[in-house]
């Protein structure tokens, strides 16, 4: 007798790292068919926000919307919306034009000359999906865009009828449906190594790492895990992870968390996050649980 | 409905507890053909060998070293039509050995790319010629799969850097070998 519920899992390499869906239902056939929508949808994410592809959203304004108003994909302009929120209620800690500072220390391909200083603030987002940027800057939309997949793909999978499941963009993953999930939590130093777990269920989780990321750049240890103000990292911690409602809050919150530590505490309460800090022994040095921490007060500049 | 996740740690974290190995596996060959070419009813293997000009093609277009010998190619055809290639290829990187097909068509060069499987690979073996060898012409199946209950896993994202070379090896092999 055939079992009354399917769990069908596949993998594909997608935005630079291996993307993996699961999901459960009735008809296996079905299943494979909604799992292929939810590919597609982190596919047109990828193929928009890619930093690297010449010919996504991401590289045309970095190369016209100096000059001229550039006309994005509806989907671009919300992760772009969001990453300016975030700018906006972190006073800059996440700013998507360290671009510039990613590209100097080699996270990402040198592809832009005569990039002038600036920041979040020089991205005018205007009406109809348009972007204009006021001085010569460049974004990177890597540290939100993955979260903003995940939740794009899950949307897919619930249209095409799949009751629960999981989407995992390396790491960055939402669990939806009834059912909760365990999640095991990656040792920074040795991947494979699973240092602990979490039950989801109907939430996200983002992990951001430091540790195999880290280059020397002159006498100072740099990684792509900045603050967006000073341009420095952080020293003490080696992995964030943030539980959220949508992936996307997720994964812009862990970059937050990773230059605030404690002092996020409000900013995760806000957004119903919970957040867990590993430090460079590997001990968790930090837990916030937004549900029973809402009196905390702590405020930050 | 709930929404705390609980998170569960361990008290310390010791490094001599020797952990399980990690694997996992997602399609088997013929389930990975049935999804890429859903229209097609036969799909025929065939075993390439390289000549050492192929591998010299392959490497040149490729950028990438051809370490394999020869491959599995299977010809997806539907009422005897030829509807395009399917491809199992196997890259080591630097935490995973991972395996994965590549279907392409005439007018596609890479339709689809599905990963079958992946393990933990440890850094002396992937060395060892011999253990090489079992990856070519190997079906993927029974070997690999065990995943130790652990299904879903957040932490520093791996790269998948080493299956786009590998593509790019496949792509370039197909032009030397199949068109």
């Amino acid at each position: 007798m055939k079992p009354a519920s399917n769990r069908v899992r596949r993998a594909r390499p997608s935005l630079g790292t291996f993307v993996e869906i699961t999901a459960g239902g009735d008809n296996e056939a079905k299943l494979h068919d909604a799992i292929d929508h939810g590919f597609n949808a982190i596919a047109r994410v990828e193929r928009q926000m890619s930093f690297h592809q010449s010919d996504s959203d991401v590289s045309r304004i970095n190369r016209e919307a100096f000059q001229r108003k550039v006309t994005v994909d509806p989907w671009t302009w919300r992760v772009l919306q969001a990453a300016q929120k975030f700018s906006r209620e972190t006073d800059g800690i996440f700013d998507i034009t360290v671009a510039r500072k990613l590209m100097q220390w080699k996270y990402l391909p040198c592809r832009y000359r005569n990039v002038s200083e600036g920041n979040w603030r020089d991205i005018v987002l205007e009406k109809n999906c348009t972007v204009r940027f006021r001085r010569r800057v460049i974004v990177d939309l890597g540290g939100i865009a993955k979260g903003f997949a995940v939740d794009c793909a899950v949307k897919a999978l619930k249209c095409a009828g799949v009751r629960s499941g999981v989407v995992n963009a390396g790491g960055d993953l939402r669990v939806f449906g009834l059912k909760s999930e365990l999640i095991h939590l990656r040792h920074p130093a040795e991947p494979m190594r699973p240092t602990g777990a979490i039950s989801l269920r109907e939430r996200a989780l983002a992990t951001s790492g430091i540790y195999f990321a880290q280059k020397r750049r002159g006498r100072a240890l740099v990684s792509s895990l900045l603050d967006g103000r000073t341009c420095r990292s952080s020293r003490k911690l080696i992995s964030v992870s943030v539980a959220a409602p949508a992936c996307m809050i997720a994964d812009a919150l862990t970059k937050i968390v990773f230059v605030l530590s404690e002092k996020s505490a409000p900013l995760l309460a806000r957004h119903h996050a919970d957040a867990l800090l590993l430090e460079r022994d590997g001990a968790p040095s930090w837990m916030f649980r937004s549900s029973c921490d809402t009196s905390d007060r702590t405020e930050f500049d | 409905m709930t929404q705390i996740p609980r998170w569960i740690l361990p008290a310390a974290i010791s490094v001599t507890v020797p952990l399980p190995s990690y694997a996992e596996q997602y399609l088997t060959v013929s389930a990975a053909q049935k999804l890429c070419f859903p229209e097609c009813d036969q799909f025929v293997p065939a075993h390439v060998k390289f000549t050492p000009a192929q591998i010299k093609a392959i490497e040149a277009n490729s950028g990438q070293k051809q370490l394999l010998r020869g491959q599995e190619i299977w010809r997806a055809t539907q009422n005897g039509k030829l509807r395009g290639f399917f491809i199992v290829d196997y890259v080591i990187g630097k935490d995973l050995v991972i395996e994965y097909a590549v279907a392409l068509s005439p007018e596609e060069s890479d339709k689809q790319i599905e990963i079958l499987n992946y393990r933990e690979s440890y850094g002396g073996e992937i060395r060892n010629p011999d253990w090489r060898k079992q990856f070519v012409g190997k079906r993927p199946g029974s070997r690999f799969a065990l995943n130790n209950g652990i299904n879903n896993i957040s932490g520093a994202t791996l790269s998948c850097r080493h299956v786009t070379e590998g593509v790019r090896r496949v792509l370039a092999t197909y032009e030397a070998c199949v068109k």
